[in-house]
């Protein structure tokens, strides 16, 4: 349970990131969406229950914060999440390359979601704006989940040597301080 | 069967677990006009973290200047801090000019536009790159409600789409699921002004219609949402294709979109 209330508090924050620091500081309204990094990381070391509820929660979060339609955002990551946790039984999930091309696959999935599920809305031309700007989106995310993964590394380091991030206990030595 | 629901059980909680999604989003497609309790609910747990970062980033561009100039000679250590400072209140003042000019063009509009309207400053951006909203630090207390109209000097802006007592949210005009009732200025043709991100197009405008480039689009008033004659943008480019009863319009917004900070949200008794 602290687990669970731990990943919200932080998708609470990388929400609050996303809405009023990050936007300011990136321009053509290009925003590295931290939420999906979070859910694919999910993905990557959590289990089906937990992770669902958790990745539809922060997708309903992410209504309120992004667009006009309540449930978008939800049902695309908690189907994002599923697609993660089912290709991570199949992959070593220790490797922090994987969490990175992941995150690149999971912007492309989470994209073409939208654009379905925003057709079921009459989002207009939601899909070309979506289809043109998918590509340089996904790799945003993953200079964004690379700098996430520098920051981990570092703050276990030196503020909890001995704390056990899942996930996070063999990463590449390239990602140590 | 028991066997087969355990072998499957994953799948199975997966398709579940989707397809109440899928309902509960369809369900939220009909009443979306609305602002639900749990959208209330997070908007206002997020409202003062917002509104301090908002102030905190506004105050970091004006003092970043300032802070990069950081003296490395130990001697004029006291001198480079008192050029900082002065520096930093320098910036201070440019800003507060800049932002006192902003204001006195959006006071001067309003005295024009002889409407009720409140003024209100965006604190906050939309989390996503696919959608064009913004949060304003005025809500359902100031007077708000769902679908009033926001604008500004140059033009039309948005239209709330959820409110707190506190903040609202507002659909801009760029946002591709926004679609306002528009006509060219000069040849008064009549269209519909969509969203596309960035930019905007002019729909439905019969190929028969005189359009030119740079010629203005304003809005109808027959939307529901703005008063007649605000400004959306200028056309950008116009093909006539042979085929088809409309033209292809692109428009360029009036307002840069990019350096929002304040806005007029036009009040119940001045909606058209």
């Amino acid at each position: 349970m602290t687990r669970i209330g731990g990943y919200f508090a932080l998708g609470y924050l990388f929400m609050v990131l996303q809405t009023a620091v990050l936007p300011w500081f990136f321009p053509f309204h290009f925003t590295p969406d931290l939420i999906l990094v979070l859910i694919v990381y999910l993905g990557l070391n959590e289990g089906y229950l937990r992770g669902s509820l958790l990745a539809y929660l922060l997708g309903s979060l992410m209504d309120v914060f992004a667009g006009y339609y309540l449930g978008l955002y939800g049902l695309a990551l908690l189907a994002t999440f599923l697609a993660v946790r089912g290709a991570a039984g199949r992959l070593n999930t220790e490797s922090s390359m994987l969490l990175l091309f992941m995150v690149f696959c999971g912007t492309l999935v989470e994209g073409l979601l939208l654009i379905i599920l925003g057709s079921l809305a009459d989002a207009g031309p939601l899909w070309l704006l979506i289809a043109s700007r998918l590509g340089p989106q996904a790799l945003l995310n993953l200079v964004a989940a690379w700098v996430l993964l520098r920051i981990a590394a570092g703050v276990q380091r030196r503020m909890a040597p001995r704390l056990q991030i899942p996930g996070l206990q063999r990463l590449d030595s390239r990602y140590e301080p | 069967m028991l066997e087969l629901l355990r072998k499957y059980r994953i799948p199975l909680f997966a398709v579940c677990l989707l397809l109440a999604a899928l309902f509960l989003y369809s369900a939220n497609l009909r009443g979306r006009e609305e602002t639900n309790s749990f959208e209330r609910l997070a908007l206002q747990l997020t409202l003062p973290l917002q509104e301090g970062l908002s102030t905190l980033t506004g105050g970091t561009t004006a003092w970043a200047g300032s802070f990069f100039t950081f003296g490395s000679r130990a001697e004029n250590l006291r001198m480079a801090a008192e050029n900082r400072q002065l520096r930093a209140e320098l910036d201070n003042l440019q800003e507060i000019r800049l932002t006192n000019e902003r204001l006195r063009r959006l006071l001067k509009f309003k005295e024009e536009l002889a409407l009720p309207a409140l003024p209100a400053q965006i604190i906050a951006l939309d989390a996503s790159s696919w959608f064009r909203t913004v949060a304003i630090d005025k809500g359902s207390v100031d007077g708000l409600r769902e679908g009033l109209a926001v604008v500004v000097a140059e033009g039309a802006v948005g239209r709330i789409i959820r409110v707190t007592p506190h903040q609202a949210r507002v659909l801009l005009i760029t946002d591709a699921s926004s679609a306002e009732a528009a006509l060219v200025q000069e040849s008064r043709a009549r269209g519909v002004c969509r969203g596309q991100g960035d930019r905007l197009t002019l729909e439905f405008t019969l190929r028969r219609e005189e359009v030119a480039i740079g010629d203005r689009i304003i809005t109808s008033g027959t939307g529901g949402v703005f008063p007649k004659g605000l400004v959306l943008g200028a056309v950008a480019a116009v093909a006539n294709h042979p085929f088809g009863l409309f033209q292809s319009i692109s428009v360029v917004p009036a307002v840069d979109f990019s350096r929002l900070e304040e806005v007029l949200v036009l009040l119940p008794g001045a909606q058209p």
